[in-house]
């Protein structure tokens, strides 16, 4: 019984310890309408039939810019450690993500008539690394974090309620619907947010 | 040799049975844009105080140059897991039910639009 019991043992404490793979799936919002580009002229009542009230939204100088955005983010790690035996001197991750996804942005004048447009669509490698870490691990490999927040309108009432660099910046702030938009995943280090020094 | 057994079966049940998630998550402003109640606006007629009497404070006020606009806004996340310590799959699925409204410099509403979605719809 002895030796036919420690191989089991030995294969569950493997398994159960030594390593972990973890898959996560983002959707975010549904798949635009495949419709062809919306023409230069066509009305914001049209716009609005054609593809249903906008994700984003701003005021601009000649007008306002709305946007539409669908998002499906893949991560993959693979992660060895010997932590949870209480030796954790060493780890070694693995981990990529994949990003997919489609935005359209139309422009409107005062006159609510579209004066342009422009869908992108992608599917690319969004990142990923590879880590041997001793004693703590300090580094993710993998982080989808900034591509899978909230949108920017729940903050709008709270928006002067920031850190003062970012109150401050606020007039420049693309959350606060009046200086323009910016999709998911923009760096703020630089552009209208760097002074908020996030 | 009961302490083997014991201990496998521990590991057992830790290893092999392991966990499932659900979880849900919501945020933003109550659903109050279905069609029984914007049924009631009219285009060129209702004001942007019969739309705040029937749906309440929006998300959002964004102001453009003499017109105004309001966006509501409810983001639902579902997400459901599997937690099998050696290999875990979490999935979310995030919805944003969502209505904009455009009223022009003397609040009268121009133009509006609403989405709801469906729980299973994809």
């Amino acid at each position: 019984m002895k030796a036919r019991s420690a191989p089991i043992v030995c294969t569950l404490l493997a398994c159960w310890l030594l390593t972990a793979c973890s898959q996560w799936r983002y959707d975010l919002g549904t798949p635009l309408p495949a419709t062809d580009l919306p023409q230069q002229g066509m009305s914001l009542a049209q716009a609005l039939d054609l593809l249903g009230p906008p994700q984003r939204m701003s005021a601009t100088a000649a007008g306002f810019v709305l946007a539409w955005e669908r998002w499906h983010i893949r991560e993959d790690a693979i992660g060895v450690s010997l932590g949870a035996l209480g030796a954790d001197f060493l780890s070694a991750d693995w981990g990529e993500m994949r990003v997919r996804g489609e935005f359209l942005l139309l422009t409107f004048d005062r006159q609510h008539q579209s004066t342009s447009a422009t869908r992108s669509h992608w599917d690319n490698y969004g990142g990923g690394g590879k880590a041997i870490q001793p004693f703590l691990g300090f580094i993710s490999v993998v982080d989808a974090g900034d591509l899978t927040g909230p949108l920017p309108q729940h903050n709008w009432g709270s928006s002067l309620l920031q850190r003062l660099p970012g109150t401050l910046n606020m007039v420049s702030n693309p959350g606060s619907g009046q200086s323009g938009l910016q999709q998911r995943g923009t760096p703020t280090a630089i552009g209208q947010q760097s002074l908020e020094m996030d | 040799m009961k302490q083997k057994a014991l201990l496998i079966a521990l590991l057992l049940g830790v290893g092999l049975l392991g966990a499932c998630a659900q979880f849900e998550s919501k945020r933003g402003v109550e659903v109050n844009w279905q069609t029984a109640v914007t049924d009631k606006l009219t285009r060129g007629e209702s004001t942007r105080a019969n739309v705040l009497a029937l749906l309440g404070p929006p998300s959002q006020v964004i102001a453009l140059d003499g017109e105004t606009a309001l966006y509501y806004l409810f983001e639902q996340s579902q997400g459901d897991g599997l937690v099998l310590i050696v290999y875990n799959r979490m999935r979310i699925d995030t919805r944003y039910d969502r209505a904009i409204f455009f009223f022009d410099e003397k609040d009268i509403l121009t133009e509006y639009s609403t989405r709801i979605y469906a729980p299973d719809e994809g």
